[in-house]
């Protein structure tokens, strides 16, 4: 399963040159608010267990008497008849059969349709079906009051909840519903001894296996910031020269994880180390699902090896933080920022400035005053461009210190911010005495750094995603 | 094509030796009669990043050419910043980063060392670039033809001042300014010696389509060729009127009209020229930046004339050398010109240095 997954997200093998050339070159200045360093890690672990899990795509039905009658259609139906094949085969006994699952190149029909049920099954299990359904039928209830519109904000947010759950239980009926009509077409072609047909069906099953599959990992990011595009952070632990170097390295494999995905990766700061590495680092990784997916990396990244930088050859162990924060849509809520809230500072090596001197040094420091939080850019080329870059920082940074504290306010978190420190490791990469990357929260662990440190992270990704919904389902 | 385009790689010492040798030492206003022989003569050209990607090369040599510059960067250390506050290594390494943005066309990924990477440039003509940035210090906005400028990408080359960050603020103002007040928004606006025209399209952006026009000067000829060119890249031909001549005499139509004036006139007293950071004392033109023995011969003549032009709540910003300079021109003001201006105010820039004066007409 794992290695399924895994096949089929790594893309080709990308960057060698140009973009490590474009994204290299070494930075200077800045500073991060280590204050909101680790909050991102509190409302990225706990916000799915609060929220339902929605889709983004689905809209709202405009008509509202035509969206009731669809509800108690989809909610009956759903609830009473499930699909079929002509010859009563359904998703449930595809399951029970127990068919084997084999690669997709060698697979038949029925390898093919058991791959399919099993996606179909967890994204299933993700959306939580059973509650789904009788959510379902309360906010049909609901809908279906006399007075619903006494009270127009709550009645929006019904009406909401109500079409996003709707769109996502269709959405997998539907899949039911495709599965089983390739199948139907496919015995038919057998029986009428088709064989164009049969293979122009197996064919469009093949394509439906690997669209399940897509659908399956969407269902794994269904938290409410998970479709945000983000900003990662890396920051070095204490030690010196080798926990920079390490952490330039964590950064390294960010970049490469994120360019593997095809997302779109921009230098927003960094901070050189003074011989090597970096002190600290933030990337913008702009993209659907780029929060969802690096969340899962918050938390401290530990290294063992012989360090190079030690003439001694001893064995080093060194951390680094690494922090996530999500870059909310224009349709969310931002926290509104009082310019006169802003102290605005640029970098400059000192001297008279102005026509004095020929700089393309543009870097720009803003402080959000009242809170002490800072954003710094310096990676465009002209100071206005890093103003509205760090402003965009800085947005983010009070969006997600608001939402750790509305969090707080809501006493759904256990977990305090104390909890998190350079103790609470996530993961250990050690390079020697033998070789190994091992996830602390998963036990997911791979003999090869190398493939990790160049950007393979998936594996570890989605087995974190997968164990913390196992997390919800229990809890 | 080609042919074109190879003689525009060429001509950055045409207009450099002119500049430098000719005029360096005089002041602006006296040789407008010397300029205005050859207005049309002047040809812009086009920065690097807009050029046709007509050259490819193997990207083992890209990268062997961004080693050697690579090196060639780190081997200066702090060695400039040491001489005249210059350039670290950082920031030719940051610059040389921009260098291949601009140069390379394909930026796609998962390309082996002999495919063939398209180019802007010749690979030859890219070692003698960043040699003339590290040797012979020329700014690297002339290198690569282009200045990022607010969120404009402004044509520069040797002839014309590179405009500052710290000049990004004026436009600032003058949107607060316009915001507040819809007949500033809809009148005439002026940029004496406009340069690039940064100024210029800055502020015709924040008056927005609905507003007003700008009317922009510049003595040197080459300033408003590039001018010109940088006023139609942003398509605002119809809103920004470009005119040579010293200062105010191209504006003799317009006195008592302007609902604004702003300028960066050179302000650097004339003996600190020749301790400037190489890339602006030995690059860039004198013209633009020795201000006269206390730096404030423009200055003055711009307030003086600011008070002729602008119509009553008119406002003007002009930039200056400092902290110095900025009290001495409220002084200036407050003496010569008496009650004409009101709301006179000095206004820091973001690295803390006191650097324009603004105020409004009566």
């Amino acid at each position: 399963m794992t290695c399924l997954l895994r096949k089929s997200l790594r893309t080709k093998a990308l960057s060698p040159f140009l973009h490590k050339l474009v994204g290299n070159s070494s930075e200077s200045h800045h500073t991060l608010a280590s204050s909101c360093w680790f909050w991102c890690h509190q409302s990225s672990h706990s916000l799915p267990q609060k929220t339902n899990p929605c889709f983004p795509s689905y809209s709202i039905p405009s008509s509202f008497s035509h969206a009731l009658l669809q509800i108690r259609f989809w909610a009956s139906e759903a609830a009473a008849t499930e699909p079929s094949t002509s010859d009563g085969l359904t998703v449930q006994k595809i399951l029970a059969n127990n068919w084997n699952i084999l690669d997709e190149n060698d697979g038949d029909w029925k390898s093919h349709a058991a791959a399919v049920a099993q996606s179909i099954y967890l994204i299933k299990r993700r959306l939580q079906w059973e509650k789904l359904k009788v959510r379902l039928d309360m906010l049909s209830f609901q809908l279906g009051k006399e007075d619903l519109w006494d009270d127009p904000e709550r009645a929006g947010k019904i009406s909401r909840e109500h079409g996003s759950l709707l769109g996502k239980m269709k959405e997998v009926i539907a899949l039911e519903q495709e599965l089983l009509e390739h199948i139907d077409m496919i015995k038919l072609a057998r029986e009428e001894n088709d064989a164009d047909l049969e293979s122009e069906s197996l064919k469009l099953l093949l394509n439906m296996r690997r669209d399940a599959k897509e659908k399956e990992l969407e269902a794994l990011l269904a938290g409410e910031q998970d479709s945000c595009s983000c900003y990662i952070e890396v920051q070095a632990g204490a030690g010196g020269t080798e926990s920079m170097d390490w952490a330039s390295m964590v950064m390294q494999m960010y970049k490469s994880w994120a360019q593997r995905r095809r997302y779109k990766v921009t230098l927003m700061d960094e901070m050189p180390g003074e011989i090597a590495g970096i002190k600290r680092a933030t990337i913008k990784v702009d993209g659907e699902f780029a929060f969802g997916y690096a969340k899962a990396e918050i938390g401290v990244h530990r290294l063992v090896r012989i360090s190079p930088f030690d003439s001694n050859k001893r064995r080093h162990t060194s951390f680094a933080a690494v922090a996530v924060i999500p870059i909310l849509g224009d349709g969310s809520t931002h926290v509104q920022i009082n310019e006169s809230d802003l102290r605005i500072e640029r970098f400059r090596a000192g001297g008279a400035g102005g026509q004095h001197v020929n700089t393309t040094e543009s870097a720009v420091r803003i402080v959000h005053i009242p809170t002490g939080v800072t954003a710094t850019c310096q990676n465009e080329r002209s100071q206005h461009q890093n103003k509205a870059s760090a402003m965009a920082v800085l947005q983010s940074r009070l969006d997600q210190l608001e939402m750790a504290r509305q969090a707080q306010l809501n006493a759904q978190h256990t977990q305090s911010l104390t909890d998190i420190t350079w103790g609470s490791q996530i993961r250990s990469y050690v390079l020697h005495p033998y070789r190994m990357v091992k996830d602390l929260r998963t036990n997911y662990e791979v003999s090869d750094p190398d493939s990790v440190l160049e950007g393979d992270l998936d594996g570890f990704i989605l087995s974190y995603l997968s164990a913390s919904l196992d997390k919800e389902d229990d809890a | 094509m080609k042919l074109t385009l190879s003689s525009v790689y060429r001509p950055h010492s045409f207009p450099k030796f002119l500049y430098c040798s000719s005029f360096g030492t005089l002041g602006r206003r006296f040789c407008s009669s010397a300029l205005s022989s050859s207005p049309t003569c002047v040809k812009p050209q086009v920065p690097l990043f807009l050029r046709p990607p007509i050259y490819s090369t193997k990207l083992c040599d890209l990268k062997k050419w961004h080693d050697w510059a690579k090196g060639v960067s780190l081997s200066i250390g702090s060695t400039f910043v040491q001489s005249d506050n210059g350039a670290d290594s950082n920031m030719l390494c940051r610059e040389l980063k921009w260098l291949m943005e601009d140069a390379v066309e394909d930026h796609s990924l998962g390309m082996e060392d002999d495919d063939r990477v398209k180019m802007r440039i010749d690979i030859e003509e890219l070692y003698s670039l960043w040699t003339q940035r590290v040797q012979e210090r020329r700014p690297f906005q002339y290198v690569v033809g282009c200045e990022h400028w607010r969120d404009l990408v402004l044509s520069v080359e040797e002839g014309v001042l590179i405009p500052r960050p710290e000049t990004e603020l004026v436009v600032d103002f003058v949107s607060h300014v316009v915001s507040e007040n819809e007949d500033l928004r809809s009148g005439v606006w002026a940029d004496l010696g406009t340069g690039s025209g940064a100024l210029a399209i800055g502020i015709c952006g924040v008056l927005g389509s609905e507003g007003g026009r700008v009317i922009a000067t510049d003595l040197s000829p080459v300033a408003v060729a590039v001018a010109t060119y940088n006023v139609q890249r942003y398509s605002l031909q119809d809103k920004i009127d470009l005119r040579e001549g010293s200062w105010f005499e191209p504006l003799k139509d317009m006195e008592g009209k302007l609902a604004g004036l702003v300028s960066n006139p050179p302000y650097i007293p004339s003996e600190d020229i020749s301790g400037l950071q190489a890339e602006v004392g030995r690059h860039e033109p004198r013209l633009a930046l020795d201000g006269g023995i206390e730096g404030m011969d423009a200055l003055h003549h711009l307030c003086d004339g600011a008070a002729l032009m602008l119509k009553p709540g008119g406002f003007f910003a002009f930039e200056t050398n400092g902290e110095q300079q900025c009290c001495a021109l409220v002084d200036y003001i407050k003496s010569r010109s008496g009650r004409s201006f009101y709301n006179l105010e000095i206004r820091a820039d973001f690295a803390g240095i006191k650097r324009f004066v603004i105020g409004f007409h009566q």
